[in-house]
């Protein structure tokens, strides 16, 4: 091949072969998984999530915060779209606007349609939102259809299947894209977006959401710049307005309209947004101003420096007390963001991760594969320190994304590979610099000059820059794939190769656990990648391990035992793993025996580490993928695990001093098992459906050190879970994934990598080694300097992933991000990307939990909270107002978020061990999208659904996570990605209980989609959230008075904790005595 | 001999001993050269043993059993322990005995008498015969090798499913399969089928078997835990229901099974040998019986197609540049796997005695399969063991068939066996030689030296059959007997006690009670000579011989051999001395001369021609072979066939050979017939197939007849060569012959005969060499 082509040129086929096949054959098919799934995707979230939740509601004080849950929730059955295709198809049409296509599939294909060509659905005139909303009506309408079920969360498992007979149209599928986004925005760059919204809220009302909104992520910064001038070296100015934001009742255009009554605190700066608006929807009361305790904590920070929280208080009443309605609070821009990744030679500061954005890659790689803390480098060690703020990568090199975007390009070096530098040996990218007539280019990485490689010479034109550069993807694009060649290779690719391990143990027969996954198992078989490459193979255990036999020459499987769970070995060489292709009929056969084969077991023991030695023996010569259905407590065998927690809490003295003891990991057993399995490229991922505490803190290793995940079900119900166990396994296998994968960072000089965190393996210092890699996985990259940089230079990073692709090419995925340099502080706090920011703080949290304190850790996450904003106050605030809180635009967040991490799952003392554990491990490897919403979740009320209209958006506008907001004649969804808690309050009129759920009163509440606008618009906003998620929300049903109703409650972050947890006005406060008192030391 | 086989020197008994006439004292017993010893056929059948429905009575110190030599005062009611000469009452239930009124025991004739033992507690001090219960069926766990290529594969499944078909419908079936790893199948399992896979490369102890197959809780006991009761109320656990099912019930099962049963899919390096892991096979099987069905009869019958290269029990490196070892090897100490083979298949010995389970061996492979490091165990359970070049062939198709089959020809195979001698004072027992093992038990007639299976009085049986025959080493007292009873009792007795499980599962006790007359030699050594049996002294001299070859390293057989026969001519020869010419020796001895000849010439001693495993095979069975079968194989039989005479016995020489006669050659483990020159042109132009020569079709027929005979009552079942004179597989009679006519006197030779082409001396040329020998001084 390397002949014909000229080296570095791309690979024209629009198929071609690229990139994930998963998708290849049919654009849609991505979707069609998607849909299925029910999942969202996430990406597009970013900007749906705002919009929907235009106001806020009037802040309320309130007091208990609780983090979010981050457990997967029962669940809903779900949706279970396989019948994605049809649905997609159809769809289109209905969709007018870009939707169509691009929806269905959504989220989830966004992914592969960037290959194909999705821009189809772009075309369809609107610019910027394909996915946008206009169609979503039309969209829904089938999807209704389809899913019935989602909404009802405790729906039986049989609601599925109807869903999936309709067929069609899965709900999840198309989401309606928020607004009509594209019309609205001008498709200006991506920068300028934000501003636009400004002049919009203000403007009119039209949008509302958005508006008010933006400011947090955003938002404001866009605003401010705009439409005002700038202000002082900070820039967006926006003052604190953000927290005025919300007030917006929940209609949609009411919101900015708002009228600004009561207090709005930040006065001057706000000019754009008065705040609003206090009314509220239904639920909360005007607001109520909350006193602040203390005179004057935050005085509003006229600066326009950054807005201040608003002391809303001071202006308000001057009585010293904080506005809720002020504070700052994320107002989801509604829609979608058209982002070029630089413009004029500039590196474009990213959107924010959560809201929907579109990007264009001109030249900087899409922010979705690799974002950064902050989007300009400090030049010295020393201005990072003072900042407080920390220089980290976020890396999740297979991203989905978004439908409307281009593809990644493929290009063919031929056999020579891809040109590098030979120092460093960093890849070709947009930013080596050609020099000496195209003869020679120099390293972006490590300043050493290469000599062109003689046929991949080209002239310069008189831009310096080659002739060629825009015709050469890896010349102009943030992203390219790299054709491997053998070079690249130890062995030949490996093929698919999925096992599946079963526990049948006593305890997994009886709760139905081993009935769920055998029957996931096996609807899921129809979606593994199709192709002789595609290799299965399943084993149950659970004293014992059994093996099967699916050779096709047999008549029936042949179970194989594998009784010495000491010394394990596998029973056969060949033929436990055979082609998919050979073994169907067997597979289904004892996939449906299963269940009953063990019914009269009675062993109760469970040898997890021995079966997963035994499989990964089995595994050992091709690699592949190993799922892991696991119910109990690892009890014999290698690895065996103890109940340490029922220890531990019989031995209270011992216990309470060191309980987070409790979320390392019990022993080096399983670590040891992980990094071989990790050398011979097997990724393991471990679904829990339990009923009591496993351990997930040992059992966590494995899929950890693998490059896998973890899938938490408690407790287990064989009603609702099976559903999610289904989706999330489909999710597992259909998404963008590679095998046997190695990735390097490689940063210019004067920086360099730090550490990696993530789910991976490693054994040299520079490399991660990934035996699984999938579009959910994010790696978190520390940086550190070793040098000064060059103030106006810029800096680049480099992430170079090699992956083996489900259809067995070897790919090397380049992603190239430059930045520029600089040594001004306020530069860093204006381009601080907040969302990125408090992920990675999140990520090194949870990395502390097992080994401090908890104690220890709250006050570690609030002072880093603290010091940035004593950074700011100290260095970039005027001087004038030492009585106010300041919060610099781009990070008035990061209070809340703080607040909201400190009351999450992974720092509560009083959570379940295991729980804990599963949010620590979830958090090491989740995507920034992801993980907003774990920390801080979202709230919509559902019991007006219907009068939403107007929005456009699917999903209603998010409501402030404070008690003040929940009323009890309304009814509420909060979700954080993995679990809904739907509250029904204790007076909910039952003409709208009866619609919902076909029940007049609470006490009988089941879920079930019943044919009325209601119930189906419920059902529609479940689908659309699973959807933009990529995660099959669990629903749970919470009633007031009830445990159900505690956590509920408990994840209303802003409320104050009886037992000692801070409302968010007073943490605002605390934090603002804190810097006092430090600026005054 | 052959006339011998026509009588039947064993009589009721079953009993021959090498000196029917005993020396009064070592040192006289000594210079008699042959050792006293009893050939003995514990079980063997004979229409005259009558058998008693009622339990047998007990001297009680000595608890020899009453028997027909014991003096009864028919008054007193009391009778005389022949052995130790005490006095016993009888029990109330003899109240009725009188001269005239005697219990079958008490019969002069009835020498030997079986009891039927109802209650396994009727001899407390025979710890083994606590048998199950009469109900219990037999049990037969068939260990399959898979490493083979796929034709062989194909008729051994065949072999198999034949056999099951034969079972009878209660007898529980087990199966183990094996290559690269050792399998038990779960046959107990309806779902689908199942295996437990046990690695082969790992040791893995008993109790580890029965945990692992889930049979463990009621395993736990010592392993003589058989003794206790509670196994008459079915079986102990689940294990049994799981692996062992009435054939009944899984023919169906193990059938498809088989038909699915693949060869061990492990790959097998290019230049290796596949990775076979028989060792871990049997002892997995081991515990398997162990677990389910301690003390029960039960028989694991191994079909080894390869040598032992995986783990425990390794004969042989996978290399197959490093061939199997040889006796050459062996000598030398330069067989690496050799010793440890040994020692863990002694190790399974003893754990499948205490269980009181057998271990069949069928090998069939062109090479060796490691029989010489299992002999052990199949030795010491009393198993049965078939060597052949192939599954397909005869010697195994057939001796594997007429292991199941009912009837006359039936094995008549029973369990749980063990002996117990007692015997007059003075006489001690060293040791048996034969498919048993010492029990350990000690007592006053427990020699000092041992030979065999000794230090005891009493050995078990796991495994026996009615052509079981053991061989009892005795020595007498060396104290000079002063005041023994020796003098007012001229008589001797040795009693053989027999307990164990017939195939029908009940518990019989045979007891075989022989008298022998002391002789003072000195006085006369004309009784002792005419006491001499010289057949039976040839076999026991060849089960010396091997045993010693086995077990004293540096021992040259042929050596000794002639030493010990020069010795015995020099003793009871009539000659003068120095004068060769003159040395003649009495007819009892006659053919003892020739006997030592043809077993020097032997397999059983030139062992160079043989591999181990052949050596150990041949030797597996002179051990438990009756006497005329043993000699059988020590000398082989020649019968003539010619149109001039009847079928007659001819002498075993080259000279035999002629061109218009067949010979048919018995060695035992193979029947020639061979076909003189003339014969063989005749045959091949049809002759026989014309009326006018029927009776050359009927002299054709006549070996082939009377081989069949042969076959008929033999296991193994003996490989049929037919062959023609100066046909390549006429070596099978030739190597059998005395080379009387070699090249180096073929000039001498009448037409028509043949010649052989050794340098081995001629029988004759022995013979002078002994009579030189044998008259020195």
């Amino acid at each position: 091949m390397a002949a014909p082509v000229p080296p570095g040129a791309p690979r024209q086929q629009p198929p071609p072969p690229d990139y994930n096949p998963n998708y290849q054959q049919n654009p849609n098919s991505l979707s069609d998984n998607l849909q299925n799934l029910s999942l969202n995707r996430p990406p597009l979230m970013p900007n749906s999530a705002p919009r929907p939740s235009p106001f806020l509601p009037p802040p309320f004080p309130s007091s208990a915060p609780s983090p979010p849950l981050s457990r997967p929730g029962p669940p809903p059955p779900g949706a279970f779209p396989r019948p994605s295709l049809p649905p997609s198809g159809s769809p289109p049409p209905t969709l007018p606007p870009n939707g169509g296509p691009a929806r269905p599939t959504g989220p989830p294909f966004s992914q592969p349609s960037p290959f194909v060509s999705r821009p189809p659905s772009a075309g369809n005139g609107v610019v910027m939102g394909p996915s946008s909303g206009a169609p979503s009506h039309g969209s829904l309408a089938p999807r209704l259809g389809a899913h019935p079920s989602p909404i009802a969360s405790s729906t039986t498992p049989s609601s599925v299947p109807p869903s999936v007979s309709t067929g069609g149209l899965v709900s999840n599928g198309p989401p309606a894209p928020p607004f009509l986004g594209g019309p609205r925005f001008p498709p200006s760059g991506s920068a300028p977006q934000q501003p636009l919204m400004g002049p919009l809220t203000i403007g009119g009302a039209r949008v509302p959401p958005q508006a008010p909104s933006m400011r947090p992520l955003m938002g404001s910064s866009g605003i401010s710049a705009q439409q005002r001038p700038p202000f002082s070296a900070a820039h967006q100015g926006t003052p604190s307005s953000s927290a005025p934001l919300q007030g917006m009742p929940s209609f949609s255009a009411p919101p900015q309209a708002m009228s600004p009554p009561v207090g709005f605190p930040f006065g001057q700066q706000m000019q754009n947004q008065p705040v609003a608006p206090t009314p509220i929807p239904g639920s909360a009361q005007p607001p109520t101003m909350f006193g602040m305790p203390p005179p004057p904590p935050l005085p509003n920070q006229t600066t326009a420096i950054s807005p201040v929280v608003g002391q809303t208080g001071g202006s308000l009443a001057g009585s010293s007390k904080i506005d809720p309605n002020q504070i700052p609070r994320p107002v989801p821009g509604s829609s979608v963001i058209l982002h070029d990744t630089r413009q004029g030679n500039q590196a474009n500061p990213p959107p924010p991760a959560t809201s929907d954005y579109i990007v264009r890659d001109t030249g900087n790689c899409s922010p979705r594969y690799m974002r950064c803390t902050i989007n300009q480098i400090p030049c010295t060690v020393d201005l990072l320190t003072t900042s407080g703020m920390q220089l980290a990568l976020l890396v999740q090199p297979l991203a989905l994304p978004h439908p409307s975007e281009e593809p990644i390009q493929l290009v063919d070096f031929g056999e020579s590979g891809p040109v590098r530098c030979s120092r460093c040996k960093g890849y070709i990218n947009p930013f080596m610099k050609f020099i000496d007539q195209g003869r020679r280019f120099i390293c972006n990485l490590c300043g050493f000059t290469d000599e062109t490689p003689r046929d991949y010479h080209c002239n310069l034109g008189p831009d310096g820059r080659r002739r060629d550069a825009d015709e050469r993807p890896e010349l102009c694009r943030g992203t390219v794939e790299f054709v491997a060649t053998k070079e690249y290779m130890v062995r030949d690719p490996m093929p698919a190769v999925y096992f599946f391990l079963i526990d049948v143990s006593m305890n997994a027969i009886q709760t139905g656990a081993t009935a769920a996954a055998c029957s996931s198992i096996n609807q899921v078989i129809a979606d593994l990648p199709e192709g002789p490459r595609t290799m299965v193979g399943i084993a149950t255990f659970d004293s014992t391990i059994h093996f099967y036999n699916l050779k096709r020459a047999l008549q029936q499987p042949l179970m194989l035992i594998v009784p010495d769970i000491l010394d394990v070995y596998t029973p056969l060489q060949t033929d436990v793993i055979v082609p998919l292709s050979e073994c169907r009929q067997h597979l289904e056969v004892l996939l449906e025996s299963i269940p009953s084969m063990f019914q009269n077991s009675r062993t109760a023991e469970s040898a997890f580490g021995a079966a997963i030695k035994a499989v990964f023996l089995a595994m050992k010569s091709t690699g592949g993928k190993l799922l892991v259905f696991q119910s109990v407590l690892p009890s014999v065998g290698i690895g065996a695990l103890s109940a340490r927690e029922a220890e531990g809490r019989s031995n209270i003295s011992a216990g309470e001093k060191e309980a987070h003891k409790l979320l390392q990991p019990a022993d080096k057993t399983l670590k040891e098992l992980a990094i071989e399995f990790a050398e011979f490229q097997v990724c393991v991922d471990v679904f829990i459906t339990t009923q009591t505490y496993v351990d997930i803190a040992s059992i966590s290793v494995i899929p950890k050190t693998t490059g896998g995940q973890v899938y938490y079900y408690y407790p287990f119900s064989a009603l609702s879970d099976p559903a999610k166990l289904y989706n999330d396994l489909r999710w597992n296998v259909t998404r963008p994934q590679g095998f046997e994968a190695v990735m390097r960072v490689r940063c210019s000089q004067g920086i360099q990598v730090q550490q990696y965190h993530g789910n991976f393996c490693k054994r040299i210092p520079t490399d991660v080694d990934l035996p699984g890699i999938d579009c959910d996985k994010t790696i978190m990259v520390t940086l550190k300097h070793d040098d000064k940089l060059q103030d106006g230079t810029e800096c680049a990073f480099q992430c170079a992933l090699l992956y083996t692709t489900v259809y067995g090419q070897r790919r090397i995925r380049v992603t190239t991000l430059s930045l520029p340099c600089t040594n001004n502080l306020s530069n860093l706090f204006r381009m601080a990307d907040l969302d990125t920011q408090f992920v990675c703080f999140l990520k090194q949290a949870a990395n502390e939990i097992p080994s401090t304190p908890p104690l220890n850790l709250r006050e570690q996450v609030t002072n880093f909270c603290i010091n940035i904003l004593l950074s700011y106050r100290k260095f970039c605030a005027t001087v004038s107002s030492s009585g106010q809180l300041i919060l610099p635009e781009a990070l008035k967040l990061l209070p809340l978020y703080t607040l909201a991490l400190i009351k999450s799952t992974g720092l509560r003392i009083d959570g379940r061990v295991d729980d804990r554990s599963f949010w620590i491990t979830y958090v090491s490897s989740v995507s920034t999208p992801s993980a907003i919403p774990l920390v801080h979740p979202r709230m919509i009320a559902i019991h007006d659904l219907d009068t939403q209209e107007g929005n456009e958006s699917l999903i209603p506008h998010s409501i402030p996570l404070s008690s003040d907001h929940v009323s009890d004649d309304g009814i509420f969804l909060l979700e954080n990605g993995q679990e809904g808690l739907m509250y029904i309050g204790s007076s909910v009129d039952s003409n709208i209980l009866q619609q919902l759920f076909g029940i007049s009163s609470v006490d009988e509440i089941r879920t079930q989609q019943y044919d009325n606008p209601l119930s189906k618009k419920l059902n529609d906003v479940t689908n659309e959230i699973r959807r933009r998620r990529c995660s099959y929300l669990r629903l749970k049903l919470c009633k007031k008075g009830d445990p159900s109703g505690l956590s509920f409650f408990s994840c209303l972050i802003e409320d104050k904790v009886p037992t000692g947890g801070l409302s968010y006005v007073e943490f605002l406060v605390h934090v603002h005595r804190q810097i006092q008192m430090k600026m005054s030391s | 001999m052959s006339e011998m086989a026509n009588t039947d020197p064993e009589g009721i008994d079953g009993v021959r001993m090498t000196w029917n006439v005993w020396p009064r004292t070592k040192v006289e017993a000594s210079k008699c050269v042959i050792p006293l010893a009893a050939s003995i056929s514990v079980i063997r059948h004979h229409p005259d043993i009558p058998t008693l429905p009622y339990t047998p009575l007990r001297c009680k110190t000595c608890s020899a059993i009453l028997n027909s030599f014991s003096r009864v005062d028919f008054t007193a009611k009391i009778w005389i322990c022949p052995f130790c000469f005490l006095r016993n009452h009888f029990p109330p239930h003899y109240s009725l005995i009188s001269e005239t009124n005697l219990p079958a025991e008490l019969y002069p004739q009835y020498t030997t008498v079986q009891y039927t033992l109802s209650d396994p507690n009727v001899n407390p001090n025979n710890p083994m015969n606590a048998a199950p219960a009469p109900s219990a069926s037999p049990v037969f766990l068939f260990v399959l090798d898979t490493c083979m290529i796929e034709e062989e594969f194909g008729f051994v499944k065949l072999a198999l499913k034949r056999a099951i078909g034969l079972l009878p419908d209660n007898a529980l079936v087990g199966f183990v399969s094996f290559g690269t790893q050792a399998r038990v199948h779960e046959l107990g399992f309806s779902d689908m089928s199942k295996v437990y896979v046990f690695r082969g490369s790992k040791e893995i102890s008993k109790d580890q078997i029965m945990e692992q197959l889930g049979i463990g809780v009621s395993g736990r006991r010592a392993p003589t835990g058989y003794q206790q009761k509670g196994m008459q109320n079915g079986f102990p656990n689940t294990g049994v229901a799981r692996f062992l099912l009435p054939a009944s019930e899984c023919e169906y099962t193990l059938n498809s099974l088989l038909d699915e049963l693949q060869t061990d899919q492990w790959p097998v390096a290019p230049g290796n040998r596949a990775s076979r892991c028989t060792g871990v096979a049997l002892s997995v099987a081991a515990g398997l019986l162990g677990a389910c069905l301690p003390g029960t009869g039960a028989r694991i019958i191994a079909l080894v197609g390869g040598p032992c290269t995986e783990g425990l029990g390794t004969i042989v490196s996978k290399d197959l540049s490093d061939p199997v070892r040889s006796h050459k090897d062996l000598d030398k100490d330069a067989a690496p796997y050799f010793k440890k083979a040994v020692k863990f298949y002694d190790n399974l010995a003893k754990q499948l005695v205490s269980q009181g389970h057998v271990l069949d061996l069928f090998a069939s492979a062109l090479d060796q399969v490691g029989i010489a490091e299992m002999k052990v165990a199949v030795e010491r359970t009393g198993g049965l063991v078939v060597l052949s070049e192939s599954f397909g062939h005869s010697v195994f198709k057939d001796s594997f068939k007429h292991i199941f089959e009912d009837g006359e020809q039936s094995l008549g195979l029973c369990f749980n066996g063990m002996l117990e001698i007692n015997c007059s004072k003075d006489i001690k027992v060293q040791g048996i030689i034969g498919p048993c093992t010492s029990m350990e038990k000690k007592g006053p007639n427990v020699a000092d030296t041992v030979v065999g299976e000794g230090n005891t009085t009493a050995w078990k049986m796991c495994g026996l059959d009615k052509s079981t025959c053991l061989t009892v080493l005795f020595d007498l007292s060396s104290s000079e007997r002063s005041n023994t009873p020796g003098t007012v009792n001229p008589q001797l007795y040795i009693q053989f006690l027999t307990s164990y499980q017939n195939p029908e599962g009940h518990t019989l006790l045979r007891v075989t009670t022989v008298t022998r007359r002391w002789i003072d030699s000195a006085v006369s050594s004309e009784e002792l000579v005419q006491g001499f049996d010289q057949e039976t002294a040839a076999v026991v001299m060849a089960r010396i011989t091997s045993l010693k070859m086995e077990t004293e390293e540096g021992f040259d057989a042929t050596r000794w051999l002639d030493r010990n026969l020069i010795r015995l001519c020099s003793k009871f020869g009539d000659y003068r001395k120095d004068d060769p010419s003159s040395f003649a020796l009495n007819p009892c001895f006659s053919l003892f001369p020739q006997f030592m000849f043809n077993l020097r010439r032997s397999q059983f001693v030139q062992v160079f021609n043989n591999s181990p495993d052949e050596t150990a095979y041949f030797r597996m069975l002179l051990n438990r072979e009756n006497i005329a079968n043993a000699a059988v194989m020590i000398q082989p039989s020649l019968i003539s066939y010619s149109f001039n005479s009847l079928p007659q016995p001819a002498l075993l020489d080259v000279a035999s050979i002629a061109a218009d006669r067949i010979l048919l050659l018995d060695s035992y483990f193979s029947l020639v017939v061979f076909h003189g020159m003339t014969i063989a042109q005749w045959r091949n132009m049809g002759y026989q197939n014309q009326p006018e020569h029927q009776a050359f079709a009927q002299l054709l027929q006549a070996p082939q007849d009377d081989a069949q005979m042969i076959i008929r009552d033999r296991f193994p079942i003996p490989r049929m060569v037919v062959c023609d004179q100066h046909g390549s597989q006429a070596r099978f009679l030739l190597a059998k012959l005395n080379p009387s006519a070699t090249y180096n006197n073929a000039h001498d030779m009448a037409a028509g005969s043949d010649v052989i082409f050794t340098d081995d001396v001629s029988l004759q040329v022995f013979f002078e060499h002994l009579q030189r020998l044998a008259v020195q001084s």
